[in-house]
C-alpha cells in the first residue's frame, strides 16, 4: 500500500489510506451544506431571486434564472458528494461556486454594499457590515474542505504515471 | 506496486454538462409546475419592482416629486440613517430611518395624518430602504405613500432644495 510520500518512478495517487477518512468526511459535510443551503432557495424562489439581485452583480435578465437553476445544482451536487458520483465534476462545480460566492461576497464587503437593504454604507454613518463578515467567513470556511478535495481528485490525478 | 488504472468512466467535461444541464432542467420543469412560478425574465425596474399589493407601482417620477414639494401638499420621508439625513436631506424632509423604524415612528407618526400624501426617498438605484418604508406605512393605514427612487441623488444633481442638520 503506497503511502502519500512521493517516490519517483512509482505511480503515485492521492488516494492513499492516510486520505480515505478526511476525504469521506469532506464529501459528508459539503454535500450536506450544499443540499441544506439549497432548500430554502428552491422553496421560495422570489426570495431567492430579491437575493441575488440584492447583490447587484448578475444583469437583471440573469437574474431569475439564476434564482430557478442554481438551487438544483447546490442540491444535486450535494447528494452526487454524498453518494460520490460524478465526483471529479462535482468537486470541480462546487469549487467553483464557492469561490464565486466568496468572491461576490468579499467584492460587496469591500465596496460596502449592504446586501439586505441594497444601499451602500459610507461607513460614517454607523450601518453595520458585520453580519456580512460573518458570512464571508463561513463561506471562506467551506472553502477549505473543497480544495481539499480538489487537491486529491483533479490536481492527484496528474501524478500518475502510466507505466 | 502499480496500481490498475481507474475503469472507464465518463469524461470529467461530460459530468459538468450532465450536472448543468440537469440542474436547469430540474430548475425550470420544477417552477414551470409550482402555483407561483416565477418569469424566467424577471422585470427588475424600479417601477415593477416597487409595487402596492395591488400591483399598482408606487414609483413618482422627479418632476412629479418637485409639483408635490412646490404645492407644499406632500410630506417627505428620508429612510436613511441620521447620520446621512444630517449631513444633508430634501428641504423640509422628516428623517425616518427604515434600520431604526421602531425608534423613530412614535416621534415621526403623529404628526403625519392618514391621508397625507407622503413621498419616501433614499439613495442609489437599488436602495431598498425607501420602498421597504413605503409598504410598511401603508400597512400602518397610510393610503398615499410614494417612492422617489434614488431621490437624494436625483434630487441634489438637479440642485433642488435641501438643508442640514436634524429636523
Amino acid at each position: 500500500m503506497s503511502s502519500s510520500a512521493k517516490r519517483s518512478g512509482d505511480k503515485i495517487t492521492r488516494s492513499s489510506f492516510f486520505h480515505q477518512i478526511p476525504q469521506l468526511f469532506a464529501r459528508l459535510v459539503l454535500g450536506a451544506v450544499f443540499i441544506y443551503a439549497s432548500i430554502d432557495k428552491i422553496l421560495y424562489p422570489q426570495a431567492f431571486a430579491k437575493a441575488v439581485y440584492n447583490y447587484q452583480i448578475l444583469p437583471d435578465f440573469l437574474i431569475n434564472l439564476t434564482a430557478i437553476i442554481l438551487p438544483w445544482l447546490e442540491l444535486i451536487l450535494g447528494l452526487f458528494l454524498i453518494i460520490g458520483l460524478f465526483h471529479e465534476g462535482s468537486v470541480w462545480i462546487v469549487t467553483l461556486l464557492l469561490v464565486m460566492f466568496f468572491g461576490s461576497m468579499t467584492f460587496n464587503l469591500a465596496r460596502g454594499l449592504d446586501i439586505h437593504c441594497g444601499c451602500f454604507s459610507t461607513g460614517t454613518d454607523g450601518t453595520n457590515n458585520a453580519p456580512m463578515a460573518w458570512y464571508v467567513f463561513r463561506d471562506g470556511l467551506f472553502l477549505l474542505p473543497a480544495f481539499y478535495l480538489f487537491y486529491l481528485t483533479v490536481l492527484g490525478k496528474n501524478r500518475t504515471i502510466k507505466v | 506496486m502499480v496500481k490498475v488504472q481507474k475503469k472507464e468512466k465518463i469524461p470529467v467535461a461530460w459530468q459538468v454538462v450532465i450536472l448543468l444541464l440537469a440542474s436547469a432542467v430540474m430548475g425550470i420543469s420544477v417552477n414551470h409546475i409550482r402555483p407561483d412560478p416565477i418569469p424566467l425574465v424577471g422585470d427588475w425596474t424600479p417601477e415593477a419592482r416597487i409595487t402596492s399589493d395591488s400591483g399598482k407601482s408606487l414609483v413618482i417620477s422627479l418632476e412629479e416629486a418637485e409639483r408635490l414639494f412646490s404645492s407644499g401638499r406632500a410630506i417627505f420621508l428620508d429612510a436613511r440613517s441620521s447620520g446621512l439625513y444630517g449631513e444633508g436631506h430634501i428641504k423640509g424632509a422628516k428623517n425616518l430611518p427604515w434600520q431604526s423604524f421602531e425608534e423613530f415612528v412614535d416621534k415621526v407618526i403623529p404628526d403625519i395624518s392618514q391621508d397625507a400624501q407622503i413621498v419616501t426617498y433614499c439613495d442609489g438605484e437599488n436602495c431598498s430602504l425607501s420602498e421597504d418604508l413605503a409598504r410598511e406605512l401603508s400597512l400602518m393605514g397610510y393610503k398615499k405613500v410614494r417612492v422617489l427612487v434614488n431621490g437624494w441623488t436625483i434630487w441634489t444633481e438637479k440642485g433642488l432644495p435641501v438643508e442640514k442638520g436634524s429636523s
